[in-house]
C-alpha cells in the first residue's frame, strides 16, 4: 500500500483541484486481527483502524459490501485511477506508484489547465510501469494481519513459482500488476 | 458475486484478475462509472460523480490489508 507517499501527493496537489479520496474496499490479505467484511460495521471499524495507523487525511469512502464500485472499476486491491472534471478516464492504474501518478497527474493538470489556449488532440495510450517495492514493509503489514495472511501469501507464492527478483525484459515477468501470460503458461 | 464471495477469508492471487483490469474495467477515455458511496467520518452518501464535478478526482483503492 502506498498510503504514505499518496498522502503526500494529495498534500501537494489539493490547492490545484485535485480532490484526493482512498475507497475502501474489501481486505486483500484478511487475518486473524483484521478478517474479512462480513457487515458494513466491519468495514468501517477496519477502514477507521487504518486511517489512525497510516495518519490518512484524505477524505475516506467505503464502498457497498458487495464490493459494488470496486468491481466495476476491477477489483485490483491497490488500484489508482484519475477521472478528470466531466467525468472522463485520464488514467488508470493496476497498481498504485506515487512516481507513475504523479507524472499522469501533470498531464493531466497540464490539460486541463491550459486547453482555452492550446490545441490538443487526444489520444487513447498505454504503456507499463516499474515501481519499487518495500518487501519488508509489507511483510510487516502482513504479520500485523495476522499468521493467516503471512501463510497465504507464502501459499501464493509456492503455487504460483512467483518471485520478487528483478525482472527481465522478456515478455511476462513475474511482477505484481502483470497480466501477460508467455506462450508456455497455462 | 454475493458479498461472502466478494469478501473472501482467505487470499488466493489470480492472475486473472489483472487479465480483467486490462481487458473488462472501463479504460482511459470513457466516462467513469458513478456508484454510491459512504463517507466514513460522517456517515453520508456520497456520489462519485460528485468527486469529478468541479475538480480532478484521483481515486486510490485499497485496504488496510
Amino acid at each position: 500500500m502506498a498510503a504514505e507517499s499518496m498522502e503526500r501527493l494529495a498534500g501537494q496537489y489539493a490547492n490545484r483541484a485535485v480532490r484526493s479520496v482512498f475507497l475502501y474496499t474489501r481486505e486483500a490479505h484478511p487475518a486473524e486481527n483484521y478478517r474479512h467484511h462480513r457487515s458494513m460495521d466491519d468495514k468501517r471499524h477496519h477502514a477507521r483502524a487504518f486511517v489512525e495507523h497510516s495518519s490518512v487525511r484524505r477524505q475516506v469512502l467505503l464502498d457497498d459490501l458487495a464490493g459494488t464500485a470496486h468491481r466495476a472499476y476491477g477489483m485490483l486491491p491497490n488500484m489508482t485511477w484519475i477521472i478528470g472534471r466531466g467525468g472522463m478516464i485520464h488514467y488508470k492504474s493496476a497498481w498504485t506508484s506515487e512516481a507513475d501518478v504523479a507524472d499522469a497527474l501533470k498531464g493531466v493538470l497540464e490539460f486541463h489547465e491550459n486547453r482555452a489556449k492550446n490545441k490538443w488532440v487526444a489520444f487513447y495510450s498505454e504503456r507499463v510501469a516499474w515501481s519499487p517495492r518495500d518487501m519488508r514493509a509489507f511483510k510487516q503489514g502482513l504479520e500485523r494481519n495476522g499468521a493467516q495472511a503471512v501463510a497465504d501469501y507464502e501459499r501464493m507464492i509456492e503455487a504460483t513459482k512467483a518471485t520478487r527478483t528483478a525482472p527481465s525484459e522478456e515478455i511476462g515477468p513475474r511482477i505484481p500488476g502483470n497480466y501477460y501470460k508467455a506462450e508456455n503458461e497455462s | 458475486m454475493t458479498p461472502s464471495e466478494y469478501n473472501y477469508s482467505e487470499f488466493v492471487a489470480s492472475q486473472d484478475e489483472f487479465n480483467d483490469f486490462a481487458l473488462h474495467a472501463p479504460k482511459v477515455t470513457m466516462r467513469a462509472p458513478s456508484f454510491p458511496l459512504e463517507d466514513l467520518a460522517t456517515g453520508r452518501t456520497v456520489e462519485m460523480r460528485e468527486l469529478w464535478k468541479s475538480e480532478i478526482a484521483l481515486i486510490e483503492f485499497g485496504s488496510f490489508t
